[in-house]
């Protein structure tokens, strides 16, 4: 899909995605249309070896719908990019995997979060992660970097999917493997609907 | 889609009940939305 053909405003979803978020970091005990932090990465099915006894500023913003490490656990030495990371809790729990000799990458585009994330690295002392601003669309990142590509809840809130596959594809080694939780609906949306950016973001 | 821009190997896991009991909830019914993993990999 041609970005011209977006049911929505990329800026404008970008810019609804970027406030929301915000608020996810800033004021997270707050009502949410979805659940987050601790209650949720456990409803999620995370171990709890990696959910029950991390600082909770590490968790709390934690918005993610499913564990992108239920299919396959990360490999000691790989290299990661987590799109969309938040506050940092799969960047973590990466990290946690892959062990000194890996590193993370996290990208997110709000502020924030980004801040957020870099203090969590401090309060858990990772000293293999790193967080980067960036868009799904356009990630800082080499090509052919990453060993994994990681993702909790992201891709449905670009406007543009296939850009952002793509992009995820180019940073990807060969033989590198995109793994990635994610909402999807059973029931068609109506295309009037689709341009409602309040349904997009909750 | 993830094969269109030239995944290979595209499996998803266990539906997942995200929004249960959550605010969101009644929308996420009205639309059957539910989370989902997936794997991907990019050929050799």
């Amino acid at each position: 899909m041609a970005t011209s053909e977006l049911p929505v405003d990329a800026d404008s979803l970008r810019s609804e995605v970027r406030d929301k978020y915000r608020d996810v970091a800033l004021e997270p005990g707050a009502e949410h249309h979805f659940h987050t932090g601790r209650f949720l990465a456990r409803h999620l099915g995370y171990p709890a070896a990696w959910v029950d006894d991390v600082p909770e500023p590490v968790v709390e913003s934690f918005a993610g719908v499913g564990d992108p490490f239920a299919m396959r656990r990360l490999e000691p030495g790989e290299r990661i990019v987590d799109v969309g990371s938040g506050a940092g809790f799969d960047s973590f729990c990466a990290a946690w995997q892959v062990g000194d000799d890996g590193h993370v990458v996290g990208v997110d585009m709000t502020p924030e979060m980004l801040d957020k994330a870099r203090r969590n690295a401090a309060l858990v002392g990772a000293d293999n992660v790193e967080f980067r601003e960036g868009f799904a669309e356009q990630l800082p990142v080499a090509d052919g970097w990453a060993d994994v590509v990681i993702s909790n809840g992201v891709i449905n809130l670009c406007p543009d999917k296939h850009a952002a596959f793509t992009e995820i594809r180019r940073v990807l080694r060969p033989g590198g493997v995109l793994q990635f939780a994610d909402i999807a609906n059973g029931t068609p949306v109506p295309p009037g609907a689709l341009r409602e950016i309040d349904l997009w973001t909750g | 889609m993830l094969e269109e821009v030239g995944f290979v190997d595209v499996s998803y896991g266990n539906r997942i009940d995200t929004f249960a009991g959550a605010p969101g909830e009644e929308k996420a019914r009205a639309y059957d939305v539910h989370g989902y993993t997936f794997m991907a990999r990019k050929p050799d």
